[in-house]
């Protein structure tokens, strides 16, 4: 239960964090200096920090369900 | 130093007498070289494009895959009867058991590159205006380089549970310096540019070959014991 | 490092790295001016270096720690090889398709036979056999020797790998995508941003290196002690 929540808290911080980087985008969209720098781009950069996020969080996910697997093991003892 | 290549010609030697009894792995690089030949003239459009202009890289794929086919085979024998039990009591050094199977993959593999030459050279219509026994000097050294990585990983696949399907994966990245400098070096020869020009690939194909027959000789025992 | 030690690293580095990759993000999205050549897209720059650092630092790590492996037996060093190999995949990955993104805005296409992008294909390619040799024994043993094997042939090939591919490349000048691989005037600020990058990376990497080499250790112990029960019972019965 209380890993559920932690996982759950650290997805929505991630969320969090990607929104947050998009939050310039959101910012600037209606005016007239968003018209000549955003659009593609951007979106490229915050796909690219996505990506880094995504991966290095699959790898911390991975560590994480061996340690619980090991924990698993050594309750069967 | 006598005794060891002898012990190494002994590898050899035995290796190249069951193959002449069966000629399994010759069969299957020797039809194997034949028919991509003949695919590829049929999957080439002619009124496009040029076949002289990719023929040294469709003989080189076609010499490493078909290399794949037979070097596959390399240990199974061994693995098969249970051999390989015996030749570890042996007093035989592992490496010498090494450098004798890469021998043995040598000498087959270089003659089905000399094949390929000649089946692309006919059915292509190639002209060589350039230096033979340069053309002999790269492709000598890429298959050797080639054998070289190929005979230490057979060995592993041999072993492992995915067998002969996981030795590509393998190997193909690994052979990217003797597939460029292979192939470059053909495409000038077959274009009759001088020697010169392709000086720097033999030396880069020697190396290769070098550092990985010695690597393999010495890795090979990490590979073969139980 | 006993256990104690290495939890309290784990914790401290991965604080640590966290810290500093807010740092980052705050640098590159608010602070670090755009580049006048390239615009935005750019700012992939800031991580698509460090990926590429650690990709290396983990790669390097696979192939002393496997060459010394097979010469000590010493199982701690394929643990630390193993754990330095997942963090070379995720970075070359994270490398791999940074990269595109860049060049999709920076050259036009996205995908260009790059000597550093070629390599890291390559080298992507080469860690996967390292995992699927691993795993493809029936003695794990075995496995883990023959990937030490690959771990070693691949440090050995890569340089030359890397030369070839550059070599290939040199024989056909490119102007205008030679321009976009060697692209930046970096000034002070876009230096001081990839700094951050680079430790940001560093401490990230440090920490779950050392995670994943702890739990690593964890799972040895577990398995032999498994076999030891295994063996009491025949020994019973």
């Amino acid at each position: 239960m209380d890993q559920k929540r932690v996982s759950r808290w650290t997805t929505a911080f991630m969320l969090g964090v990607l929104l947050v980087q998009a939050s310039p985008v959101w910012a600037q969209a209606g005016t007239a200096l968003g018209e000549q720098t955003l659009g593609r781009p951007y979106w490229h950069v915050f796909a690219a920090y996505a990506i880094v996020w995504i991966l290095v969080g699959g790898w911390i996910f991975s560590i994480v369900r061996r340690l619980r697997r090991v924990e698993e093991r050594l309750g069967n003892e | 130093m006598r005794a060891y290549l002898a012990l190494v010609w002994a590898v050899t030697r035995k290796d190249l007498l069951v193959e002449f009894r069966t000629y399994e792995r010759l069969t299957a690089m020797g039809a194997f070289a034949v028919l991509v030949g003949v695919l590829f003239n049929f999957s080439i459009d002619t009124a496009v494009v040029r076949p002289q202009d990719i023929a040294a890289a469709l003989i080189w794929m076609t010499i490493i895959f078909g290399g794949m086919l037979g070097m596959g085979r390399t240990f199974r024998l061994e693995e098969e009867d249970g051999a390989l039990a015996g030749i570890l009591q042996s007093p035989i050094p592992l490496h010498a058991l090494y450098l004798g199977k890469v021998l043995g993959n040598f000498i087959l593999l270089s003659a089905m590159a000399t094949l390929v030459f000649f089946v692309f050279g006919l059915f292509f219509r190639l002209s060589f205006s350039g230096n033979p026994v340069v053309l002999v000097a790269i492709v000598g050294l890429g298959v050797l380089g080639f054998v070289s990585l190929t005979t230490l990983f057979s060995a592993m696949a041999t072993r492992s549970s995915m067998g002969e399907s996981l030795l590509p994966v393998l190997v193909f990245p690994l052979l990217v310096p003797v597939v460029v400098y292979g192939a470059t070096a053909t495409d000038r020869l077959f274009a009759g540019r001088p020697v010169v020009e392709v000086g720097g690939n033999l030396r880069m194909l020697a190396a290769f070959a070098i550092i990985f027959t010695v690597a393999g000789a010495g890795l090979f025992r990490f590979v073969i014991e139980e | 490092m006993n256990e104690k030690q290495i939890q309290w690293s784990v914790g401290v580095l991965g604080a640590l790295g966290v810290a500093t990759v807010i740092l980052l993000h705050w640098m590159v999205f608010f602070w670090v001016p755009t580049e006048a050549t390239m615009g935005v897209v750019q700012r992939i720059f800031y991580i698509h270096v460090p990926a590429w650092w650690i990709a290396f630092v983990g790669f390097g790590l696979v192939g002393l720690c496997s060459a010394v492996y097979l010469w000590l037996g010493d199982e701690r060093l394929d643990r630390a090889a193993v754990a330095g190999a997942e963090a070379g995949m995720v970075f070359t990955t994270i490398g791999l398709l940074t990269g595109p993104l860049w060049g999709r805005v920076a050259w036009g296409t996205w995908w260009e036979w790059e000597p550093r992008l070629t390599s890291a294909l390559i080298l992507w390619f080469i860690y996967l056999g390292y995992f699927l040799v691993r795993r493809s024994t029936a003695n794990p043993e075995q496995g883990k020797k023959f990937a030490a094997v690959i771990g070693i042939i691949g440090v050995l090939d890569i340089p030359l790998i890397h030369v070839s591919v550059t070599w290939l490349r040199s024989l056909h000048p490119q102007a205008v995508i030679l321009s976009a691989e060697n692209p930046m005037n970096l000034d002070g600020s876009m230096g001081a941003t990839i700094g951050v990058g680079l430790l940001a990376f560093s401490l990230i990497f440090a920490s779950l290196f050392l995670a994943r080499y702890a739990v690593a250790g964890y799972e040895r112990e577990l398995d032999l002690r498994d076999a030891r029960l295994v063996g009491a019972q025949a020994v019973e019965a």
